[in-house]
């Protein structure tokens, strides 16, 4: 750790979500010398609160041309770069009675303009392609639409950069800058496990904590007006569609469902909401009310498919520098040189863009950043394929392999190959709704920042299935426990888990989402009382 | 088909109540749609574990302290005692022998290496006196390499937490290891089948003996004594006692626990409809006639007296959808809030309100159909109103003490 | 639509109705003996929520579920677990069965071709080369024994020597004989129409009769299984347009037609279900109403066990047969502990899964020896094959120990003949 908090850095980006990853991995791309800092685990902020959606740029095309442009090429790039995290569903935008059909022209043309493909679909060829949707459908436009996992692309990036030197630690909070003589000149972190303060050095700090970057950047004096826009989303028990559906309309409530691994997503709602409030998003009825209301309407098959949990993520909107008021929203990537806007050397604020373009938003600012640094160095992450993405083995020999092992392909792809089940007892299921091995909690563990069980799930899935973490849960604690030689730790992490599991269920607990959060409090609190074996909630996990 | 009385759940309640009313010479059926919430179950009964958080030595005497709509306020502190004292002796009669008594609480080990209250705790499991010093000094706890469902380091750092001196030894034998091959499938009630012929005893018994070096006594998870003897023979074998200690379910205790019941019921000579579940009632003015079941179609079950013992939410006894809380058999009134935000609390460890829900009973236990008590129609058990096992720890004690004293009702008339 | 919003949660078969409980995997006979099987909650609604995103996560493995649906009856969420797996096989499994399997499913064909040459089949099935052979080359288990062929067919006998007398009575039943009795064990047929004949019904066999298909779906022959079950239904629609209820003897065949027919094969039976029944539930159905009534020879004196086959049990049915052997005044029965013998139809014949069939039978033949029985009584005729190869012990099917015991005459008198 002493190396770590020595190092002089080129950059240190603050910020684990998919842009502060994907920034530290250009930087070492690049073969700079980088620090990624994060306060609490990676994809703690929008990047793990969305729909997982790879945006064929369709929904902007009317209004957004510019935006509609962006993700279309990125969306070809993801990919190509991150194949294993993207699963090729294709989308359909659909037009129901109560919509104006006339829509969908301006709509196919305004993509066609963006450069994004866009095939009009007979309504009946439609529901042949997705029988989910809703039959009554008058028209249909076929886009390149994907599903992405954004936890796993992020997890990617910090890989490779990781591979190319640089260094990341989670868990690790920025309280205030090093500013000299109006310079950033680094960051002071408080590691939270430990209590300890560490003074890090760099040549710029890059600023991509997202909805706090307002807070990172008043730190250097510099003052950025963000509009954190909640956006509450609901997660199915399992697939009703395969394709994402989208109205085709004025992009408006809950108008995307998304495919996702074995669930779908239905998104999402959009509230502003004051910046005190988002670190702790709590989903409304009236938002469960509205996404049921409006996500029936583009599958029917939703009123009656079972929901596991809602969440709500915050949108960092950034008012734009043109507007003296500071009340309009500036659009697409926004990229500050604090340097020229506010007289602050060594600071950079990358912020606006969407997690779809986190790789051009990473690749503006390492430009600016190598500019900086008097560093000419191309940037290569549009064609260098992220770890993982390599072509896996043939599908033949797949054939005999076991539910873990393929599972596990589809969370690490190729890296999959690094997760060592050579002993019987590695091969045994903690999680068996979605396949996780022991031996993948250990290659978790070891590899990729798990440090408790929410990092576990995002890495692995464990606990992200239908029952939404049972059985699982205390046999990935204990493993944890294990791991670390800390068994009473890891039960307060295991009530710590179950609470922010429970915290995305209570607002869809009905039907047999309240059966089974009445046998998971059976059986942790009536079996094992965990409730009495705990004293105090683990706080932010 | 006409019997005196049907009863709606095969569970802890339902069967309790079919097995007295049975011994009274009754003709009875018990429709049941899937195995119980027994096998939940750790090997313990509960009568009263806790009161507002606060463990409960003498149960008898806290009954007064819990809220006026518990069911054991309907039943009062006499009659508990001596319901109490006829379930431990119809659970003897199953086959099932306990250690304890309803006047004073002992405590069971949880899989999480916690002590909890207990009233009834199946021999050959781990019963220490409550409040009290433990009987051990040091204890040897077997383990079995990548077995998850008995977290291990839990256990031996909670009893580790009671003062115990705890020695961990990992157990191999052949039949262990044969059972690992299917990694989806290395569960306590499956490697209790493996270690159910002599043979896989023994060798399990010669594991233990090796690293049982001066110790007290001797844990294990519970993976043994599914139907059989081989808890009994295993504790033979092994030159110290050796005790049980829960796992994670579906357990070997609780599935033993339902399947001694059933037969003992079966062998009484009710009738047992495992796998069936009651579609509808027909009324005949206020009471009710017959009721259907999935599998019996169009020909109904007549009786005398029906009982409702389907449990609470997860077992369907009690369902939530969008708009409410209902009974869906019967759609009896129901005791719950009319709000579905009010039915949860934040927190997951909270009292949650939706725990005390169930069907609105009168004093003796008959339920309510738009307000007016239905004259021949009981309900036993969790899927009664105003009670939250998993903070009382009164589940069990709560179903077994109802079905006991709804069949006295009933055998009373 | 919107007031119908999330008032109940439906999913395929019930699959997410899964709370992930895992009592299924307590009561599955298969994964407690053959570790290369997945258990069914891995198996079913597990593997499903995969399988719906990506087919490869079809495993082989599945193939080891051997459809008895005990899981299904353990399970308290009412998820079919069964219908998963077998729906998945159906879905997932592509390639071509093997002649074995082909020949193994086939029971009407197979049955019709050797009753002609019984006495030759019956010797050469029993030869020990043959046997080796078949175990060698078709990979038929060596130890299995096949069910003798009768020489004479049910269907036959029945035009010569009852079609005519069923004319004489009042009221009428239809009997779907199924393959078994047809080919193998006639007798069960005589006694069914010797029994109905006795209460005042008489009996009529279906227009065209064909193999309910539950061995062709077992070995994957779907599309067959489809055009049979088509013909079954609709000449069973013709018997319930003359007002005959249709019985059956087999619970196999029973169950299949009436609860496997609709999601599995897709084939509408709907309003051939209500009137599609095992015998004895019909039977005990006009004694509970009081229409008819039996008596019993004096002279009857057995000890009886009966077994509860997988497919009784999921039917919710084996109360019937229970109640109306508990008639029978001369009858001491032994009601066994309700459990899995193994055979599961086909599965058993299969030299891979000889071993497993055996084990989990064990516990139910251990049973009955115990039991110390003169016979056993089952509704289920593979049950039949197993338990009489594994204990020696004969098996019977409760409507031929009703007939043995019946007085006819007094019976007849009674029901005002």
């Amino acid at each position: 750790m002493n190396k770590i908090y020595s190092t002089h850095y080129d950059v240190i980006v603050i910020g684990g979500g998919a842009t502060g990853a994907g920034t530290a991995r250009d930087c070492a791309l690049r073969g700079l010398k980088v620090l990624l800092v994060e306060r609490n685990d990676f994809t703690n902020g929008a990047t793990g609160r969305n729909h997982g959606l790879l945006h064929s740029g369709a929904r902007y095309a009317v209004t957004d041309g510019e935006s509609a442009t962006e993700c279309i090429k990125e969306n070809m790039i993801l990919r190509r770069i991150a194949r294993h995290c993207v699963e090729e569903t294709d989308g359909l935008f659909i037009t129901l009675p109560e919509d104006d059909l006339a829509y969908q022209s301006t709509f196919v043309e305004a993509c066609r303009k963006a450069g994004i493909r866009a095939d009009v679909l007979d309504p009946a060829e439609a529901r042949r392609l997705e029988p989910a949707v809703n039959p009554t459908l008058i028209g249909a436009v076929r886009v390149p639409d994907a599903s992405i996992d954004p936890f796993r692309l992020t997890m990617a990036n910090v890989y490779d950069a990781r591979l190319h030197g640089a260094h990341c630690l989670t868990y690790h909070e920025v309280e205030g800058l090093i500013i000299n003589q109006n310079r950033v000149e680094g960051v002071k972190l408080l590691n939270k496990f430990t209590g300890e303060r560490a003074e890090v050095r760099g040549h710029i700090t890059i600023n991509a904590a997202g909805i706090w970057g307002q807070r990172i950047a008043s730190m250097a004096g510099a003052k950025i007006n963000m509009f954190p826009a909640k956006g509450a989303l609901l997660i199915f028990g399992h697939r009703v569609n395969n394709m994402v559906i989208n109205r085709c309309r004025k992009p408006a409530n809950a108008d995307i469902l998304v495919p996702d691994d074995a669930v779908c997503v239905i998104g999402t709602t959009s509230d502003r909401v004051p910046v005190e409030t988002v670190d702790d998003m709590r989903v409304t009825d009236e938002e469960v009310q509205v996404l049921l209301t409006e996500g029936e309407k583009l599958a029917p098959a939703l009123a009656t498919t079972r929901i596991l949990r809602a969440y709500a993520g915050v949108r960092p909107l950034v008012a734009s520098d043109d507007d003296p008021s500071g009340r309009s929203i500036s659009r697409g990537i926004v990229c500050l040189d604090h340097e020229s806007r506010d007289g602050i050397g060594g600071f950079i604020t990358i912020t606006g863009g969407k997690m779809m373009t986190y790789r051009l938003m990473a690749e503006e600012v390492t430009n600016m950043a190598c500019r900086k640094l008097g560093r000419d160095v191309a940037c290569t992450t549009a064609e260098t394929p992220l770890p993982g993405s390599e072509p896996q083995q043939e599908k033949s020999i797949e054939k005999t392999i076991s539910f873990a092992s393929r599972a596990a392909q589809g969370r690490h792809g190729a890296l999959a190959d690094e997760i060592k089940a050579d002993r019987p007892s590695d091969r045994a299921l903690v999680c068996e709704c979605e396949g996780v091995s022991v031996a993948e909690v250990r290659y978790a563990v070891e590899k990729l920042h798990v440090h408790n069980l929410v990092n576990l799930r995002r890495r692995t899935r464990v606990g992200m299935g239908t029952c939404q973490g049972k059985l699982c849960a205390c046999r990935a604690a204990s493993l944890l426990g294990r791991f670390e030689g800390d068994p009473e730790r890891a039960k307060q992490q295991l009530a710590g888990f179950l609470d922010e599991r429970w915290k995305g269920v209570k607002p869809v607990a009905w039907g047999s989402t309240l059966r089974e959060a009445q046998l998971t409090a059976t059986i942790y609190q009536g079996l094992c009382g965990i409730d009495h074996a705990v004293t105090r909630k683990e706080g932010e996990q | 088909m006409r019997y005196d009385t049907v009863i709606m759940g095969g569970g802890l309640s339902g069967l309790m109540c079919g097995i007295a009313l049975c011994k009274a010479g009754q003709r009875v059926a018990i429709v049941t749609s899937g195995q119980s919430s027994l096998h939940f179950n750790g090997g313990s009964l509960e009568l009263l574990g806790y009161v507002d958080g606060q463990p409960v030595t003498h149960p008898l005497e806290s009954i007064n302290q819990l809220p006026a709509g518990h069911p054991y306020q309907k039943l009062g502190a006499e009659r508990i005692a001596a319901l109490a004292h006829e379930a431990a002796l119809v659970l003897a009669d199953a086959g099932l022998h306990t250690t304890g008594n309803a006047n004073e609480n002992h405590c069971r080990i949880s899989p999480m290496g916690v002590m909890l209250p207990a009233w009834l705790t199946l021999e050959g499991y781990v019963a220490l006196p409550m409040g009290k010093d433990c009987p051990w000094r040091r204890v040897l706890m077997v383990n079995v390499e990548g077995y998850l469902d008995f977290p291990v380091d839990f256990v031996v750092s909670g009893l580790r937490k009671q003062g115990l001196d705890v020695v961990v030894a990992d157990v191999v034998t052949d039949e262990l290891e044969q059972r690992r091959h299917t990694p989806s499938e290395m569960r306590a009630t499956q490697l209790a089948k493996v270690l159910s012929t002599r043979v896989a005893t023994e060798h399990l018994a010669d594991a233990i003996n090796v690293a049982a070096v001066d110790v007290d006594a001797i844990l294990l998870p519970a993976i043994i004594g599914l139907t059989d003897d081989s808890l009994e023979r295993l504790r033979q074998l092994v030159k110290l006692p050796l005790h049980l200690v829960a796992t994670l379910p579906p357990s070997v205790a609780g599935t033993r626990m339902q399947a001694q019941l059933r037969h003992y019921f079966q062998m009484l000579g009710g009738t047992y409809l495992l796998g069936d579940t009651v579609t509808c009632a027909s009324f005949n003015g206020d009471a009710v006639a017959s009721v259907e079941t999935e599998k019996l179609g169009d020909m109904p079950l007549r009786a005398t007296h029906f009982v409702l013992a389907t449990g609470s939410f997860m077992s369907k006894g009690l369902a939530a959808n969008f708009e409410r809380v209902y009974e869906p058999v019967m759609n009896l009134d129901v005791d719950a809030d009319g709000s579905r935000s009010e039915w949860t609390r934040y927190d997951v460890l909270e009292p949650q309100p939706y725990m005390t829900y169930g069907v609105a009973t009168t004093a003796d236990f008959h339920v309510v159909k738009g307000g007016k008590p239905v004259p021949n129609v009981f309900a036993i058990g969790s899927v009664l109103s105003g009670h939250d096992a998993v903070k009382n720890h009164d589940g069990t004690g709560v179903s077994a003490l109802t079905g006991l004293a709804v069949a006295h009702n009933i055998l009373g008339k | 639509m919107a007031e119908e919003m999330q008032l109940t949660n439906t999913s395929a078969n019930n699959f997410e109705q899964c709370l992930k409980c895992s009592i299924c995997t307590v009561y599955c006979p298969v994964s407690a003996v053959n570790t290369a099987y997945p258990g069914p909650k891995q198996a079913g609604p597990d593997g499903e929520r995969y399988r719906l995103k990506d087919p490869d996560f079809y495993q082989e493995t599945l193939k080891l579920c051997l459809n008895c649906k005990r899981c299904e009856v353990a399970c308290p969420s009412g998820v079919r677990i069964g219908d998963i797996i077998q729906q998945a096989r159906m879905n997932h499994f592509t390639h071509r069965p093997k002649l074995r399997d082909v020949m193994l499913a086939n029971t009407d064909f197979v049955g019709s071709m050797v009753t002609l040459v019984a006495p030759i089949t019956n010797f050469t099935l029993g030869l020990k080369p043959v046997k080796v052979v078949m175990d060698a080359a078709l990979a038929i288990d060596k130890h299995r024994t096949f069910p003798a062929y009768s020489g004479t067919k049910f269907e036959r006998w029945y035009k010569k020597h009852a079609a005519a007398e069923q004319d004489t009575f009042a009221k009428h039943v239809s009997y779907f004989h199924g393959c078994y009795v047809n080919y193998n064990f006639p007798k069960l047929g005589q006694d069914l129409v010797k029994l109905m004949n006795a209460v005042g019904y008489g009996v009529r066999l279906l227009e065209k009769e064909k193999c309910c298909g539950v061995a062709l779906m077992s070995n994957g022959l779907y599309k067959q299984a489809r055009r049979q079950g088509e013909t079954n239904m609709a000449s069973m629609r013709l018997a319930i347009e003359r007002g005959e209820e249709v019985l059956t003897t087999s619970s196999t065949c029973t169950f299949t037609m009436r609860d496997e027919y609709a999601h599995l094969l897709g084939i509408a039976n709907d309003d051939v279900r209500a009137h599609l029944t095992l015998a004895t539930r019909f039977l005990y159905r006009l004694i509970d109403e009081g229409s008819v009534q039996l008596a019993f020879r004096p002279d009857y004196k057995r000890r009886l066990a009966y077994h509860t086959a997988c497919h009784m049990q999921r039917m919710g049915w084996a109360i019937y047969s229970i109640e109306l052997l508990r008639m029978i005044p001369g009858l001491e029965l032994d009601v066994l502990e309700s459990q899995c013998c193994g055979i599961a139809g086909t599965y058993g014949f299969k030299k891979e899964n000889y071993a497993t069939s055996q084990a989990i039978g064990e516990s139910l033949f251990q049973s009955i020896a115990d039991a110390n029985v003169e016979a056993v009584v089952t509704d289920c005729e593979t049950c039949k094959w197993q338990i009489e190869m594994s204990t020696g012990v004969p098996v019977e099917n409760p409507i031929s120990v009703l007939a043995d015991a019946l007085d006819v005459e007094k019976t007849k008198k009674l029901n005002g003949l």
